[in-house]
């Protein structure tokens, strides 16, 4: 038994489009999950967060590509292992996934029973039809669905019912780790939170050992998650516990985020993508500097000629910023750094790292712009 | 609105299809300016190959140039077929002469072959075999007989004053030349002549033409009316939908083939112009418009901006026009691409059946390959009577349908 | 089963309402259009005749076989009573044989003909663009506009051509009929030997216009169906890639089917104008000269079974497509 059931090491993965151009959607991602431990992971559409999700899999089709880094299961590394052993072994096993739209993740003309036969057989699990039937009544049971849904079509399901499938046949065979990717986004309030209950239950029954939730609807999160990471641009910008990561985000693009977000009440909720004026970088060619500067309302000189590393702070939080924590943890969003003159005095505590020219692609050179 | 134009034509697909329209269109205008007389000229005889006609007194009258260029081996090579090598090659064989023969290839060395039937050829010699085929070889030997003559050829013209009632104008000699620029009449047949007699190359460039016009205007009427059947059907909804994608998906299923026979049957042949004949293609092609546009208008009647168009009291017309059309412009401008090039295509299926245009001073592709297959052209092996007709239909339709493609990776991009 | 049932009761009334306006239409077009020529053709066809008697007898055939001294309602009724009759009357240009007994010797070969074609160059045609979409590179890229340029050549132009080059050029096949001229059809070996030299270029042609057609879109669809979201959730969850190729080939062969009913009206089309290129003794040379011996009885009977085929043909892929498509049931059940 490893110390983390999961470990991620600078995991570097990019989109190559069909004009050759490559699209660098996760570019240095590190974070260690112990077993039991869930973490949510936030960001606006377009960071790279549903390609997180699928880069954890380590399991890598176009136009999705392996760069760089490493992906460690409970002590087993799965970068670099053959994908057929791979797909045999760790897909499903070690590693599961739940799809943004769980609506249509579903083979249209397939019927459920039919589906979750295959992906046994995948996995070298060959049953009699009786063995199979019970097998997964049990699983739907667990998610609360009618044991007739086995002889249906998806076609014939209603939203939930597909999204409660999805959910039971991905932790069909008892993955260590779940990631969901926006498993809740289209359905109603109440809905999503008792898919969510659903999704903790598996953890508490013992068939999964830890999870990933990516959403972009944190209050449901983070009094559900244990750890919560702020993705910008392919990268994290800030991740810790779920209660200090929201409330006292270090980050400012986590400041600007959170900042709209925690009083769902005030009916502002979906202003946070609004709140912070301007658009990601293109990640075609995300700047070698800091990625937020351009957006930033907090930015120094030296932000626009620095590499921003990923930085600790005295609690053990990840952030990615230049400025010092002290002035970090005291900052609002709401705050202005009061003039310019001023904004040269903020001393900036780390030292002055030189343009790398490596951005885990060869492509060297300046900022060729966003 | 730009921008889209921009990316359409850094598509491959598009802008090698538009530039392959794009030089049709300009062969079918520029072509013409070169040519002599009307497209429909009879000039020639049937099916005449391709080449370089010049009249024959021409070359008579034009001045000579001796030169010093072996011709008799090349007269010789070309006075004779394959078959008629290898016929001499037999006699050699049956007549059991001392001739050496066996080396020679009847497909090339026609020249040898030639020359050494006529020094050996003897009539008396009796072959095994039925008079008839003795005879061939007689035949043979007459045909060739006069070719290794120096003498050349005397050209006279009657003249009652002369004792033979002849004289003499000139005199041609084997190692006589002309310039063909000498030659005051000629004419370029790129493509030969076709049944008629008529000049392939021109023809075809009137009839590229006329066949694109069948395809603008029966594409105009079909894209016209499926547009305002489409609209309507998915823009008023309720009854009036039902009605009209019940008779939209009638007519697609009624072979609009047999419509067309029908309809250009009921024409009397004699005012069965282009212009009828694409006016009837292209009110049998709709259905195919009016699907698509339909199923694009439903996706778009809810979209936010219609809501509030329709909010603020703008009427059913006003709305369509301005908040729908736009949106569905695109499939329309593909639609209407297709529905071009699949009148073409139905133009020659009619023209094939005989009930094409009727007309004796236009000529389309369709009615240029009907004439071609009604006179037996591929077994004449006159191919440029057909292959270059086909050609230029599956060229426009290829055309057509790689912008289609264009069209489409530009409007409904996926990543892949 | 409920569902199924209603959706094959709605999609037999629908054919059937469809039958009719085929009907209406196979009747009225011709006799609507300025001059009538069903009431003048018989007119011109028996002027040219010198044989007076015969030339009578033609005359009072056509008239009471379209009840031309009626009104244009009653004609209607005697058109209908005569097809139930099984009456489509009887040919000018092979007078006095009925109409229904050349389609009799004509249909076979075209069914014959056009049904195996149409089905290899659809299976063929979906197999390579299946392929073409899921290998990408190279074999995409040269296949691509392959499919579209052969696609893009009518099946009477391939017909030409290959008539032009197999037959002629090359010599290797016979280019005109069904079967060698100085045979009588039967059941004997020289015979079927004979019709299956004669039936191979006349399929090729429509065989491989079909292909490009159906490539193109097979190609299309499938490169939606690759992107679809459950080859992605099939991916992660292990599943083989040879069962996902699966998947998507028959969800991209689903809408594949239905176009292939919606287009089968111009498949046969430019099928039977190939049939006359060979002179196949089916119903489009049979049409062919039809027109050409202005046989309106022919032309309208012909036609008829025309529609009758094509719309008989899209039922069958209709109740068909109700089988293997789930979505068609689920749809009737709400």
């Amino acid at each position: 038994m490893a110390d983390y059931i999961l470990e991620v090491n600078d995991l570097k993965t990019r989109y190559v489009t069909r004009f050759r151009e490559n699209v660098y959607a996760v570019d240095g991602v590190s974070f260690k999950l112990k077993e039991g431990e869930t973490l949510g992971i936030a960001g606006e559409s377009g960071c790279g967060k549903s390609t997180l999700a699928m880069s954890l899999m380590g399991y890598y089709f176009p136009p999705l590509h392996y760069t760089s880094g490493s992906i460690i299961i409970d002590g087993r590394e799965i970068t670099g292992e053959d994908p057929e052993v791979l797909r045999r072994t760790a897909l499903g096993t070690e590693i599961a996934y739940i799809p943004q739209a769980a609506m249509n993740a579903l083979n249209p003309t397939r019927k459920i029973i039919k589906y979750i036969n295959d992906v046994l057989v995948a996995h070298n699990i060959r049953l009699n039809k009786k063995e199979l039937r019970e097998m997964a009544e049990e699983r739907l049971r667990l998610v609360n669905l009618p044991v007739e849904v086995l002889d249906r079509y998806p076609v014939e399901l209603s939203g939930g019912m597909k999204q409660r499938t999805v959910i039971a046949i991905s932790s069909l065979l008892s993955p260590k780790i779940l990631i969901a990717d926006e498993p809740s986004s289209a359905l109603d309030v109440s809905s999503q939170k008792l898919v969510i209950k659903m999704l903790l239950d598996l953890i508490d029954k013992g068939l999964v050992k830890s999870m990933i939730f990516i959403t972009h609807e944190l209050p449901l999160l983070y009094n559900v998650t244990k750890k919560i990471a702020v993705m910008y641009a392919g990268q994290f910008v800030e991740l810790g516990p779920a209660h200090e990561s929201v409330f006292e985000p270090l980050h400012p693009y986590a400041k600007g985020l959170m900042g709209s977000i925690i009083v769902p009440s005030e009916g502002i909720r979906d202003e946070h993508l609004v709140a912070i004026p301007g658009t990601p970088p293109n990640l075609k060619a995300p700047p070698q500097h800091c990625r937020f500067a351009a957006r930033c309302k907090f930015r120094q000189p030296l932000c626009d000629s620095v590499v921003v590393p990923e930085r600790f702070a005295s609690d053990g939080r990840l952030f990615r910023c230049l400025l010092p924590e002290a002035v970090l943890r005291e900052l609002k969003y709401e705050d202005q750094i009061k003039s310019k003159q001023e904004d040269a005095e903020v001393e900036l505590d780390v030292n002055i790292i030189p343009f790398a020219g490596d951005n885990g692609d060869g492509d060297s050179g300046k900022e060729s712009g966003g | 609105m730009k921008h889209r134009l921009r990316t359409t034509f850094q598509n491959t697909n598009f802008l090698v299809g538009f530039s392959i329209l794009i030089i049709l269109l300009l062969l079918t205008f520029v072509a013409p300016l070169f040519m002599q007389g009307s497209p429909l000229d009879m000039v020639g005889t049937l099916f005449n190959k391709p080449g370089n006609y010049v009249n024959r007194m021409g070359v008579i009258d034009a001045p000579k140039y001796p030169m010093s260029i072996e011709v008799d081996s090349i007269r010789l090579g070309a006075a004779v077929s394959n078959e008629e090598a290898a016929q001499m090659l037999e006699w050699f064989e049956k007549s059991e002469l001392d001739i050496e023969w066996k080396m020679l290839n009847p497909a090339k060395d026609h020249a040898e072959i030639v020359e050494l039937f006529l020094a050996n050829y003897d009539d008396s010699i009796r072959l095994p075999g039925t008079s008839a085929y003795r005879k061939g070889f007689t035949r043979l030997y007459l045909k060739v007989q006069n070719l290794l003559s120096a003498d050349g050829y005397v050209v006279q013209v009657e003249d009652s004053s002369s004792d033979s009632g002849y004289r003499e104008v000139t005199k041609i000699q084997s190692r006589d030349f002309t310039n063909v620029k000498d030659v005051p009449a000629r004419r370029f047949f790129l493509l030969g002549t076709d049944n008629f007699g008529r000049d392939v190359f021109h023809e075809l460039v009137s009839a590229i033409g006329n066949s694109l016009m069948v395809g603008l205007i029966a594409g105009s009427i079909a894209t016209t009316i499926g547009l305002l059947i489409g609209l309507t059907s998915g823009y008023v909804g309720g009854w009036v939908d039902n009605l009209l994608t019940f008779v939209t998906n009638m007519f697609t299923v009624i072979p609009s083939f047999v419509i067309l026979i029908l309809l250009s049957y009921s024409i009397s042949s004699s005012s069965r112009s282009i212009v009828v004949v694409a006016f009837v293609i292209g009110l049998t092609a709709w259905p195919w418009t009016a699907r698509s546009v339909r199923s694009q208008t439903l996706t778009l009647k809810n979209r936010d901006h219609v809501n509030i168009s329709r909010l603020s009291g703008f009427g059913t017309v006003r709305i369509i026009v301005t908040d729908i059309l736009p949106y569905v412009l695109s499939y329309v401008v593909m639609a209407y691409i297709l529905q071009i090039s699949s009148a073409i295509l139905a133009e020659a299926q009619l023209s094939m059946l005989g009930l094409g245009p009727s007309t004796t001073t236009h000529a389309t592709l369709g009615l240029m390959l009907s004439w071609s297959m009604q006179f037996q052209a591929p077994l004449s092996g006159a191919w440029w009577a057909f292959i270059p007709v086909v050609l230029s239909i599956a060229l426009i339709s290829f055309s057509m349908n790689l912008m289609n493609t264009g069209l489409d990776q530009v409007f409904n991009p996926t990543l892949r | 089963m409920k569902g199924y049932t209603r959706y094959f009761r709605n999609r037999i009334l629908w054919y059937l309402l469809t039958f009719v306006v085929a009907l209406v239409l196979n009747f009225v077009l011709p006799r609507l259009m300025p001059g009538n020529p069903v009431a003048s053709i018989a007119a011109g066809v028996t002027e040219s005749l010198t044989d007076q008697k015969a030339a009578a007898e033609m005359l009072e055939e056509y008239t009471r076989a379209f009840g031309l001294d009626k009104s244009l309602p009653e004609q209607f009724l005697v058109f209908i009573g005569n097809l139930f009759k099984g009456d489509l009357g009887v040919s000018f240009r092979r007078y006095p044989t009925p109409v229904v007994q050349i389609l009799k010797e004509s249909v076979p070969w075209t069914i014959a003909l056009q049904l195996p074609a149409i089905l290899t160059g659809w299976m063929l045609g979906n197999l390579l663009g299946a392929i073409a979409a899921y290998r990408r590179g190279v074999f995409d890229r040269a296949i691509f506009p392959a499919f579209l340029f052969v696609g893009a050549f009518p099946s009477f132009g391939l017909a030409i051509i290959l008539l032009f080059v197999f037959g002629i050029m090359l010599r290797v096949l016979p280019t005109s009929g069904g079967y060698g001229f100085d045979l009588i059809p039967g059941f004997n070996l020289q015979f079927i030997a004979s019709a299956v030299r004669h039936y191979q270029l006349p399929f090729w042609s429509i065989v491989l216009n079909t292909i490009g057609g159906q490539a193109i879109g097979m190609r299309s669809m499938s490169i939606y169906e690759l992107n679809a979201d459950y080859v992605k959730y099939s991916r992660f969850l292990g599943i083989r890639d040879r069962r996902i190729v699966g998947y998507v080939f028959r969800n991209a062969m689903l809408p594949q089917v239905t176009g292939l009913a919606l287009s089968l009206g111009t498949m046969v089309g430019g099928a039977l104008v190939a049939e006359t290129i060979f002179s196949y003794p089916g119903i489009g040379s049979t049409i062919l000269s039809s027109i050409k011996a202005q046989d309106y009885p022919m032309i309208s009977g012909a036609t008829l079974f025309i529609t009758v085929g094509v719309l008989l043909a899209n039922l069958v892929i209709e109740i068909l497509y109700g089988f293997i498509d789930p979505r068609i049931k689920a749809n009737q059940q709400e």
